[in-house]
This record gives C-alpha cells, sequence and structure tokens, in this order.
C-alpha cells in the first residue's frame, strides 16, 4: 500500500495543486448532485402525486346508448312528436358492489335538483331570468326548476369544489355519511347573511315536482364558495351562492319516491391512479352497461406526470452531461497533470514500480480530491438545488395557474388533456426544462389544475444517499478519466525520462 | 557477477552503431569507472546495464541468468540501484520520506525501518533537521548524496551512477566517490560510475574508455 502513501505526501506536499484540483472537481460534483437533487425530488413527487392526486371512475346513465336508442325510436316511429331522451339513474345497489373493489378507496353519490325557498329568499341576479321573487309563488309551481339548486352528496368533502379547496367549509360542518336520511344542509355563505342564518337555524323548500311537498332543514354548516367557482348549471342556473348540499337521500326524496336508492351518478375514488383503467373493467362486469357507464378521470394524475416526468428527464439530461463533461474535464486535468509528473513516473520506473501501482496512485490522489470535493458539494448542493427546484416548479405553477384560468368555465365533460405530451420537449437549458410545464393546458376542470400546481412542489433535501450515489458518480468520473490518461504512463520509458 | 555478453546498440540504424560486440564483466565489491567522449554512448550503455533499455545485439546477465529473463521492472527492483545526476528524487518528499518510498518499493530487508533510513543519511552527512523537509529545499550535493543513501538502503548488488559528481565542487566530488567506494567495498556492491572527470576515474578501482566503438581497460 506504499502507492497510498505516496498518493497521501503527494496531495499535501503540493497544496495549491490539490486545492485547484478540489475547486474543479467540486463544481463538476456541486452540478451532478443539483442534478441528482432534482431528479430524485422529482422521483418523490411523482409518487406523492399518485396518491395524492384524485383519479376517478364516474358510474353514470349510458347517455350514448340512450340517445342510439332514441334515435332508433324516431326512425321507426312516424309519429311527430319529440323523441325524449330516457336515462335510467344509477341504482345504489350497482354503486355498493363497485366500491369493493381493489383499489376503490370511496366513493360519492351525486344527485341533483332543485326547490323553491320558502319563507326566506334566494339570493337574485339582475341577468337571472326567473329571480328569486317568485318566493315559492302558486304561478311558479309547475316548473320543473325551483330557484334552490340542491346538490345532494354522499359527503361534501369528496365533492370536488371541496378537495380543490375552491370552496371551504366556514361554520359548522360539511355533509358526511353519517347525515344519509336526515333533512341536514350545508348553506353558502352569501345565501346566510342574506336571510341572517346561522348554523342550528332551519329553513323550509317546496319541492317543484313529485309530491310539491314542504320540507324543513336543518343548517349544520356554512361554506364559502370562492367567487372563480364556476357553477355546473348553465347559463339558465341561479346564481351559485344559492347552491346547497344536502344528503344525496334528501335530494332523492325531493325528486320523488321513484329516485330512492339512485343517484345521478356515482363517483368512485381510486387510491392508487394508475389502476383507474382497471377498475373500470372490473366495475363494467358489475353492470348493465347498455343502460350505464363508467368513465375515467385520471386528467390531473396524468397531468402532474406528464409534467414530473418533463421535469425528471431534464434532471437526468443534466446528470448525464455534467457527469460526460465533468469526466472530459477531469481526464484532461488528469492528463496534463500526468504529464506534468513525468519525471516522477520515471523515477519510479527506474526503481522497479510496476506501472498499474502507478496508476494506482494517481487514482488513490483523485479520490481523495473527490472525498473533499464531495463533502463541499453536498454543502452546497442543497442551496444550487433549491434555486434549480424552485425556478422548475415556479415555471411548472405559472403554467399550471394560467392554464386553470384559461380552462374556461369548467364545463363538466371539459375536454380531457390531449395536449399533455404537446411540443416542448426539454432542451438543455431550464427554460426549455420549465417549459415542459407548457405542455399540459387544457386540463378538464379547474380543480384538476389546482391540484397539479400543488402536487409539483419539489422537496429538495441532501440525504447520505444521496451523497452516496454522487460518490458513484465521481468514482466513475474518476476511474474513467484515469483510464483515459493512463495510456501516458503505459507508455512511459523510463530511459527517455531520466536520460533527458 | 554482471556480464555484458557481446552487446550491441544502434539507435537508428546498424550502420551507426555506438558500440558492438562489447564484452566486459563486472565483479561485486569492486568500483569501475567508465569513461569517453561526449556522445560516445556511455550514459546509452549504462542504461543497459541498469535495464532501463535492451541491447539491439547479445545480452547483459546477472550471475550467468539473462536480465530480459529475470524481466526488467524485476530486475530494476530487485538487483539494481540507480543514480543518475539529475538525482532521480521524489520532489514532493522528504529525504527521510524519498528513501523510505525506495525501500519500499525495491522491498528492501530493512523497509519501513526509519532509523535505518536516518543513518544511512547521517553517515551522508545529511542533518536531522535536513532530513526532514523537503528534497527541494537542499543543495545539489546534499540531494546527490540522498540519492546515494538511497542506493545503500535497497538491496540491489549493482549500483550505476550517471555523473554523479556532474555539477559538485572539488570537495563534495571528493566525499561521493569516497561514500561510492565505502558501497562497493563495505557493502560488497558492484559499482558502475559514468564520468568525464578523470580524477573520479583515477578513485574508483578499475576504469573503462570507451572510444571509437570499443570499450578498452585503462586501469
Ligand atoms: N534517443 C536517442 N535517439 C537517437 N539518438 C540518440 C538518442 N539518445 C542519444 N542519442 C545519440 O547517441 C549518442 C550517444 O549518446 P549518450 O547520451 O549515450 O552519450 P554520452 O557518452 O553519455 O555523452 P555525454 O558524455 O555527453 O553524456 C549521441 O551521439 C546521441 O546523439
Ligand atoms: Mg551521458
Amino acid at each position: 500500500m506504499n502507492f497510498c502513501k505516496r498518493a497521501w505526501l503527494n496531495i499535501t506536499a503540493k497544496k495549491g495543486r490539490s486545492i485547484l484540483l478540489i475547486l474543479v472537481t467540486s463544481a463538476i460534483m456541486l452540478f451532478v448532485l443539483a442534478g441528482l437533487l432534482i431528479r430524485n425530488a422529482a422521483d418523490t413527487a411523482t409518487s406523492n402525486a399518485k396518491k395524492s392526486v384524485g383519479a376517478t371512475v364516474t358510474l353514470s346513465a349510458n347517455r350514448e346508448a340512450a340517445f342510439k336508442k332514441m334515435r332508433q325510436s324516431t326512425s321507426t316511429s312516424k309519429k311527430k312528436t319529440k323523441p325524449t331522451l330516457s336515462t335510467s339513474p344509477v341504482k345504489l345497489s350497482d354503486a355498493k358492489k363497485i366500491a369493493k373493489l381493489s383499489n376503490v378507496s370511496s366513493y360519492n353519490a351525486t344527485v341533483s335538483t332543485s326547490a323553491n325557498a320558502k319563507g326566506f329568499s334566494a339570493i337574485s341576479t339582475s341577468s337571472s331570468s326567473n329571480g328569486g321573487g317568485m318566493k315559492g309563488g302558486m304561478g311558479g309551481s309547475s316548473t320543473s326548476s325551483g330557484d334552490i339548486t340542491i346538490d345532494g352528496v354522499t359527503a361534501t368533502s369528496s365533492v370536488s369544489d371541496f378537495s380543490s379547496s375552491s370552496s371551504k367549509i366556514t361554520k359548522g360542518r360539511g355533509i358526511t355519511a353519517a347525515d344519509e336520511g336526515t333533512n341536514n344542509v350545508v348553506i353558502e355563505s352569501e345565501l346566510a347573511k342574506e336571510d341572517s342564518l346561522k348554523v342550528g337555524d332551519t329553513i323550509k323548500l317546496k319541492a317543484t315536482t313529485g309530491t310539491k311537498k314542504t320540507y324543513t332543514l336543518k343548517i349544520v354548516g356554512i361554506y364559502k364558495a370562492s367567487s372563480s367557482t364556476s357553477s355546473s348549471q348553465g347559463p339558465d342556473a341561479s346564481d351559485p351562492s344559492n347552491s346547497v348540499y344536502t344528503s344525496y337521500t334528501f335530494a332523492n326524496t325531493i325528486k320523488g319516491s321513484k329516485y330512492k336508492n339512485t343517484a345521478d351518478s356515482v363517483t368512485f375514488n381510486i387510491s392508487d391512479p394508475a389502476k383507474v383503467s382497471s377498475v373500470k373493467t372490473a366495475g363494467k362486469k358489475l353492470i348493465n352497461t347498455s343502460k350505464y357507464s363508467l368513465s375515467t378521470d385520471d386528467s390531473s394524475y396524468q397531468t402532474v406526470k406528464a409534467s414530473m416526468d418533463n421535469v425528471k428527464s431534464f434532471a437526468d439530461k443534466i446528470v448525464w452531461l455534467v457527469a460526460i463533461a465533468g469526466t472530459i474535464i477531469l481526464a484532461l486535468i488528469v492528463i496534463l497533470m500526468i504529464r506534468e509528473r513525468r519525471y516522477e513516473i520515471g523515477v519510479l520506473l527506474s526503481l522497479g514500480e510496476a506501472r498499474w501501482k502507478i496508476v494506482a496512485q494517481f487514482f488513490v490522489e483523485m479520490v481523495m480530491v473527490l472525498i473533499v470535493s464531495i463533502v463541499i458539494a453536498g454543502a452546497g448542493g442543497k442551496f444550487v438545488g433549491n434555486q434549480l427546484g424552485k425556478q422548475l416548479v415556479s415555471q411548472q405553477t405559472t403554467t399550471a395557474t394560467t392554464s386553470t384560468s384559461t380552462s374556461s368555465q369548467g364545463q363538466m365533460g371539459g375536454g380531457t388533456p390531449g395536449g399533455t405530451t404537446g411540443g416542448s420537449k426539454p432542451s438543455g437549458n431550464m427554460k426549455g426544462g420549465g417549459g415542459g410545464g407548457g405542455s399540459m393546458p387544457g386540463s378538464s376542470s379547474s380543480s384538476s389544475s389546482t391540484a397539479s400546481a400543488s402536487q409539483t412542489d419539489l422537496d429538495i433535501s441532501v440525504t447520505i444517499m444521496d451523497l452516496v450515489e454522487l460518490g458513484g458518480f465521481g468514482l466513475a468520473i474518476m476511474f474513467l478519466s484515469i483510464m483515459l490518461a493512463s495510456g501516458g504512463i503505459l507508455r512511459l520509458q523510463p530511459k527517455k525520462v531520466l536520460i533527458e | 557477477m554482471l556480464k555484458a555478453n557481446d552487446i550491441g546498440y544502434w539507435y537508428d540504424r546498424q550502420e551507426n552503431s555506438l558500440f558492438e560486440h562489447v564484452n566486459l564483466e563486472f565483479e561485486s565489491g569492486t568500483s569501475y569507472a567508465i569513461v569517453g567522449q561526449s556522445g560516445s554512448g556511455k550514459t546509452t550503455f549504462l542504461s543497459l546495464l541498469a535495464g532501463l533499455d535492451k541491447p539491439r545485439a547479445g545480452q547483459i546477465e546477472l550471475n550467468g541468468e539473462p536480465i530480459n529473463k529475470i524481466g526488467l521492472t524485476n530486475y530494476r527492483r530487485s538487483h539494481v540501484a540507480i543514480v543518475f545526476q539529475s538525482y532521480n528524487l521524489f520532489n514532493y518528499m522528504s529525504p527521510l520520506n524519498n528513501l523510505m518510498t525506495a525501500m519500499a518499493i525495491t522491498k528492501s530487508s530493512h523497509q519501513g525501518d526509519k532509523e535505518y533510513a536516518a543513518d544511512m543519511l547521517r553517515k551522508l552527512g545529511i542533518t536531522d533537521e535536513q532530513m526532514k523537509k523537503n528534497v527541494q529545499k537542499l543543495s545539489g550535493g546534499q540531494q546527490q548524496r540522498v540519492a546515494i543513501a538511497r542506493t545503500m538502503c535497497c538491496d540491489a548488488k549493482v549500483v550505476v551512477a550517471d555523473e554523479p559528481t556532474g555539477n559538485l565542487d572539488e570537495e563534495n566530488t571528493k566525499d561521493v566517490i569516497e561514500q561510492f567506494q565505502k558501497i562497493a567495498h563495505e557493502q560488497k556492491k558492484c559499482v558502475i560510475i559514468v564520468t568525464h572527470e578523470p580524477d573520479v576515474a583515477a578513485m574508483c578501482d578499475h576504469s573503462y574508455r570507451l572510444a571509437k566503438h570499443e570499450f578498452s581497460l585503462e586501469k
């Protein structure tokens, strides 16, 4: 192990050269580490996103089949009457079967209907043609649309507006599964203010269809809808503040007795978004597909995944680019160093030292330099990684936010993100990498984009594993450089060196 | 013990050979000087004896065994010690570490014995203080003595030196040659010194002259 001692003596005796080597190596290691950090962070973020970004499967009436049926009946019958589209509400018994499939974490039944406010006034908007003034007036009773929109749900927490925080419970609590069969209601804060309603108060609603009975509901919570939240009712809808949430059972009661144990649609939350299509396939076997259909929505997952994949492939490129550039730079430095040390090599050869031990001495010297450099790079890596990560994420988030505001008022079906793989390949520079985020417009609804923006946070911290990985890269770089440079050592003739 | 057996050497063409059909024998416990005009091929001949190069014709034998059979690296490591004009020391080490390194590489019987190395340096007039600082901080004469001390620490029975007194003053020259004489006579080694100084040649036991492509015994 004499060559180790020689390496140590050399490194410590030639301090100036050693410090320069350490600085160059530190710089290279710093870049490799930054790349590794971003790549690892993107990895973690992707798997976190997988877990937390909602992917859903929705069970609803098979509208396509219903349309087909309607067209068929139009062409066969010669009646001039307008054909009606008949869809069947989803049976909860079907939903419960699907809920038992693996990877289904929870489900939410939704029933939408409306009723008229009785004893309090709905918010009226000037643009609204059928204003809230009717107050359960006799004339309006025949219309099927009331001034209060009732969203019957299993639990408000699994409604996308709430899970994406565009709506928030401000007082009391939300609707939960425990509210099944009760007349509990959650109303919007504007409506509460207008009518001076508090949690614990009761309101009356008169059904516009079916029994046309009046029901008394107890307010258990007040929520605040963000102003940008768009209602899903289309242009005719009343003010969004007139939306109330009840248990789906109450909404069914309003709709009429034949709607018992049904829902407009049931949304299943999938625990592992990658399994969405297998849940869909399994679910299809459990239902009558001519009446019902299962649709999937893992667009948020796909969006996050696509943007994260972009960051990752960019980080991968940094790692490889820097590793290759580093190898070349270090190899050139080592070659120069070895040329400068020809005399020393000649002396070693004249003493009868084996050539591989001379190469080993240079390698050990470089490993010593590497160890110090990794410590320096480890200290600086967090800083550099943070800056890089911040820049990447800020560009991701800006583009995500932009696409949120541009993705128009959240139409229900609003286009799957066909463009996720769009243009910008991450090129060699930062902008290119960040531009990866630009390739995710067309997210289907505001909620999914918000989710993706919050998921792209890169957690940058230097772990022991990172340093070990960095050490591996460093060793490989050093090994390659020494190998490239050692050709000179292996060919060197001691006579030439000593006699010149 | 060391025998040049009908060796010949040339750089580019045989017609320009430096020497051919050289038959010389060097014994242990004896010192030899090789003199000759500049460019006559003394250094070249010495490098053949040192195993730094191979002769174009013939072979060098150590105790009857051709050195290319021993292996040149192995031969250099175990059987020959080299002192050149430019000292060939490691410039990033102290004299003591230079000796320790050489002893480790050549697997000397005194390998790792710091006191032994220090003793050798003291014998050649290197102070304890000098032997611990960087070798480059020593004078030319002192560095040359460190290189000689190195040959004394190693077990190699053949010591070759190329103009070891080239840049020393008269007094130092005398000193250094006396050390070589001691190496030959006390350590029973075979010492071969190339020189252009007649005084140095006169101090050695025997002297060969290389002239007109031939070696001739002068003394
Ligand atoms: N690498 C080489 N290639 C070609 N010719 C060489 C080479 N080295 C030496 N020579 C030539 O060989 C001849 C002998 O050189 P060498 O160095 O052996 O002489 P020398 O007797 O040691 O001379 P000096 O007393 O000046 O040291 C010289 O003429 C020189 O020009
Ligand atoms: Mg010469």
